[in-house]
């Protein structure tokens, strides 16, 4: 690989990103992360509501990554969490949140479902959804609390975009877009 | 029983429960690696604490962030007070929201919508 990073970071601006991170994500390092994109997002002057709104967003798609990659994937090679990667950016006045990481291709039908799921809901559906999960029972193997996905799509002016690319016979890669 | 106390971090709120006044404050962000084993004791104490003493209870809550796995564990918490409440106990709670986040009273009320004890909803006079 050639040491000269200009192409690279030349895309990374032509998609918006303020921030961005590819590897292994970890607790302290979703926690700096966050705190980096408040303190830049304060220093644009973004009102307080929008700020806590692309930091939720964030913190919730960072979580989900990281929570997938090493409960369910803890038996896997290092390199499929390694492969995971967050982008945060900003496009026609907009932010977004963007989280990619692996996920086994017998996981991608449930998440799809879900996903399409909260596309079709409006803001009063969701409340209603995340209400009904709120008063359900934690899965037992999961470190979250299944309101991810539902309160990063209340806290979206856009229906959450996605996509599935398959990579190998185990994974597909996971893109997510969340358009605060 | 002892008081439970603990000092706040980035991601996790600090702590203040006292068992002989009765008075539980939680202040600060919460967004913990793993939510479930940070309020598990958190719980335990509420639940030793409503089992062993008569006191009532006053729970002060200051969070400006709070994740959706800790939005969970609060409502464990006030489920375990709405009990004690429902059987008789003196529980108040306050709520102080952060008033320059819209979203905040919003999330104040949802916890409000689902018990019925005594919950007030104050803007936060430190915000």
């Amino acid at each position: 690989m050639s040491v000269n990073l200009f192409s690279l970071r030349e895309r990374l601006g032509e998609a918006g990103a303020l921030i961005a991170f590819s590897g292994s994500f970890s607790h302290s390092l979703i926690e700096e992360l966050g705190l980096a994109v408040r303190k830049y997002l304060e220093s644009e002057s973004v009102q307080r509501t929008a700020m806590m709104d692309v930091f939720s967003v964030y913190v919730e798609a960072s979580q989900n990554v990281r929570n997938y990659t090493a409960l369910k994937l803890k038996e896997a090679e290092l390199s499929i969490s390694a492969s995971s990667i967050i982008v945060i950016a900003k496009r026609d006045e907009h932010y977004e949140v963007n989280a990619g990481n692996m996920v086994e291709h017998e996981d991608v039908a449930d998440l799809r479902a879900r996903l399409e799921e909260l596309r079709a809901l409006d803001k009063a559906g969701l409340k209603v959804l995340y209400k009904e999960q709120l008063r359900k029972d934690r899965s037992p193997d999961s470190h979250g609390a299944g309101l991810g996905l539902i309160d990063m799509a209340r806290r979206s002016s856009a229906p959450l975009e996605f996509e599935f690319s398959p990579v190998s016979e185990r994974y597909s890669f996971f893109s997510l877009r969340v358009i605060v | 029983m002892e008081n439970l106390e603990l000092a706040g971090t980035t991601s996790t709120p600090s702590v203040r429960f006292q068992s002989e006044s009765g008075l539980l404050e939680l202040n600060g962000e919460s967004y913990p690696e793993n939510s479930f084993d940070f309020y598990k004791p958190l719980l335990d104490w509420v639940r030793e604490f409503l089992e062993t003493s008569t006191v009532a209870v006053r729970f002060k809550i200051g969070l400006t962030y709070m994740n959706t796995s800790s939005i969970k564990s609060m409502m464990d918490l006030l489920d375990l007070l709405e009990d004690a409440h429902g059987a008789g106990r003196e529980v108040t709670v306050t709520w102080y929201y952060d008033e320059e986040n819209d979203r905040a009273l919003e999330m104040a009320e949802e916890f409000r919508e689902e018990v019925t004890l005594p919950f007030f909803v104050l803007p936060n006079p430190t915000a």
